[in-house]
């Protein structure tokens, strides 16, 4: 057997190890050695660098910013966990808007952030097309990649926003059960507001304490049945107390119409009234006429005698004379 | 519907001791008296143990329901009512009778045999008729009875309204006829003189 010198290509593989490991780990320590190095680099070699040195300036580049990029995304998706995990809580009182906002606002800075930056390396690698196909393809592959991975962070980020929106709808429902009656009360009239002061503070009292109940967050569901059962009791007073407000509104409404049927039938009666007026005054009027000529009947035989008299005498006078 | 049953616990400890209370046992034979009434007890003392403080609770058992009402004073009351008497004028009652106990006894006089409560037995008769224990009812009772009153007094006033339509068209009528009498006998009255 032939004993072969590798002791070149050995060196070669070592110097290729060596440099791909300074380069791709991203370790902070060897990025900060590569740092060191380019502008030694830089300052050492001008102009006609070979391209192996160039490369190697490029592809610290560019791999120094793909880490950078992959660990902010990393950063993003724990926070995005946490905030998952914050969204997802179901409790009605414990709830912490504040916190929530400021992850989500902070999430996506984050995400414009982590944007800009592969726009950027994607034009870093536009820009330094090496020769080297497979560096290249290497490259874009890699961008591709950091790409999917800040799209999927993205969906995530979309599916925790649905799923907090959702449970502060719910948990805006629950409330409004829990402090529905409360609520129903608020929209009586004033005028009825005597009666019901002493009433709403009791119920009060009464979701208060309930409140109480809820955030010492012990068995839930039982808690929500006892609750009901107070609620009932407090919504059959509440329902009582509701027919009897409109039984008396109702009654008022009969007064009402038995006022203005009242106010009617003076209308009538004051016609009645006229009519009577007017009968009166025709009858005495007929009397008055009667006896004018019962006068005139009784005086008028007076005047018949007279007639007649005078007939008689112009009847003696002709008899006598013929 | 009846009232059984109103028993007074002091819930402090774990186990409800019997402050006091009355039993309706007329509705069981003679010799069955002292055992149902046994059992009642028993059965308040469970649900009165049960029953969490500033707690409403309602047990139906065949057809006897419970309703305790606890308060956190450490005290809790106990209704033995049959399944018509309406829910709300027995948890009403229990609080009024809370109300009233704990105004009467201090909190250190709260041992079975240092409290009498007469007052109660006169509460259990009385409370018989739900109407009794309850202003809510009472009141809508004397609405429904006022707005009876006021369907008869409009429908009185209907018929006044068709008897004031009858007068106005006779009184009509009579002026007519009056003025037709007026007319007539100013004719008769005219300057023609009767031959």
């Amino acid at each position: 057997m032939s004993v072969k010198d590798r002791t070149s290509e050995f060196h070669a593989a070592v110097e290729s190890i060596r440099s791909r490991s300074s380069n791709g780990h991203g370790s902070f320590q060897a990025r900060h050695n590569l740092e060191h190095r380019r502008p030694l680099l830089n300052g050492n070699n001008t102009g006609g660098k070979s391209i192996n040195g160039s490369n190697g300036l490029n592809k610290g580049e560019f791999s120094r910013m793909a880490g950078a990029i992959g660990k902010d995304i990393s950063m993003t998706t724990a926070k995005l966990q946490k905030l998952t995990k914050l969204a997802k809580r179901k409790t009605l009182f414990d709830d912490r808007p504040v916190e929530i906002s400021e992850l989500t606002y902070i999430i996506k800075q984050d995400i414009a952030k982590i944007n800009k930056q592969i726009a950027l390396l994607q034009q870093y690698v536009r820009d330094h097309k090496k020769n080297n196909k497979q560096a290249d393809e290497h490259s874009s592959n890699v961008v591709v990649m950091l790409q999917s991975k800040l799209a999927s962070t993205s969906m995530g980020f979309k599916d925790v926003l649905e799923i907090r929106t959702q449970n502060m709808k719910e948990s805006k429902d629950r409330r409004e059960q829990f402090m529905f009656s409360s609520n129903q009360r608020a929209d009586i009239p004033a005028a009825n507001s005597p009666l019901y002061n002493t009433q709403k503070r009791n119920e009060q009292q009464n979701t208060d304490f309930l409140a109480l109940d809820m955030s010492s967050g012990q068995v839930q569901q039982q808690q929500l049945q006892f609750i009901e059962q107070q609620d009932n009791y407090i919504e059959s007073r509440a329902t009582a107390i509701e027919s009897i407000e409109s039984t008396i509104a109702e009654l008022g409404n009969i007064f009402q119409q038995l006022a203005q049927m009242v106010a009617e039938q003076r209308e009538t009666v004051q016609r009645i009234d006229a009519n009577t007026d007017d009968i009166q005054t025709h009858v005495e009027g007929a009397q008055k006429e009667l006896l004018k000529y019962y006068a005139s009947i009784s005086s008028n035989r007076w005047l018949m005698v007279k007639i007649f008299a005078v007939i008689i005498f112009f009847f003696l006078i002709f008899i006598l004379v013929t | 519907m009846k009232i059984y049953s109103i028993t007074v616990f002091s819930t402090e400890n774990e186990e409800a001791v019997n402050l006091t209370g009355e039993y309706e046992l007329s509705g069981f034979g003679f010799f069955q008296r002292g055992s149902v009434q046994e059992f009642m007890k028993f059965f308040s003392k469970t649900v009165a143990e049960r029953t969490r403080p500033g707690q409403r609770l309602s047990v139906e058992e065949n057809n006897y329901i419970f309703y305790s009402y606890a308060r956190t004073e450490g005290i809790a009351g106990v209704i033995i009512c049959d399944n018509e008497y309406p829910q709300r004028v027995a948890l009403s009652l229990l609080s009024k009778i809370l109300d009233e106990f704990l105004g009467k006894f201090a909190r250190n006089t709260w041992k079975p045999q240092t409290i009498s409560y007469p007052e109660l037995k006169n509460y259990l008769i009385k409370y018989q008729d739900p109407k009794e224990a309850d202003q809510i009812i009472k009141v809508q009772e004397q609405l429904d009875e006022t707005k009876q009153v006021m369907n008869k007094t409009i429908e009185s006033l209907l018929q006044r309204g068709e008897k004031l339509d009858d007068l106005i068209d006779r009184s009509q009528e009579i002026s007519f006829q009056s003025k037709a009498f007026y007319k007539q006998a100013r004719k008769t009255n005219s300057c023609c003189t009767i031959s």
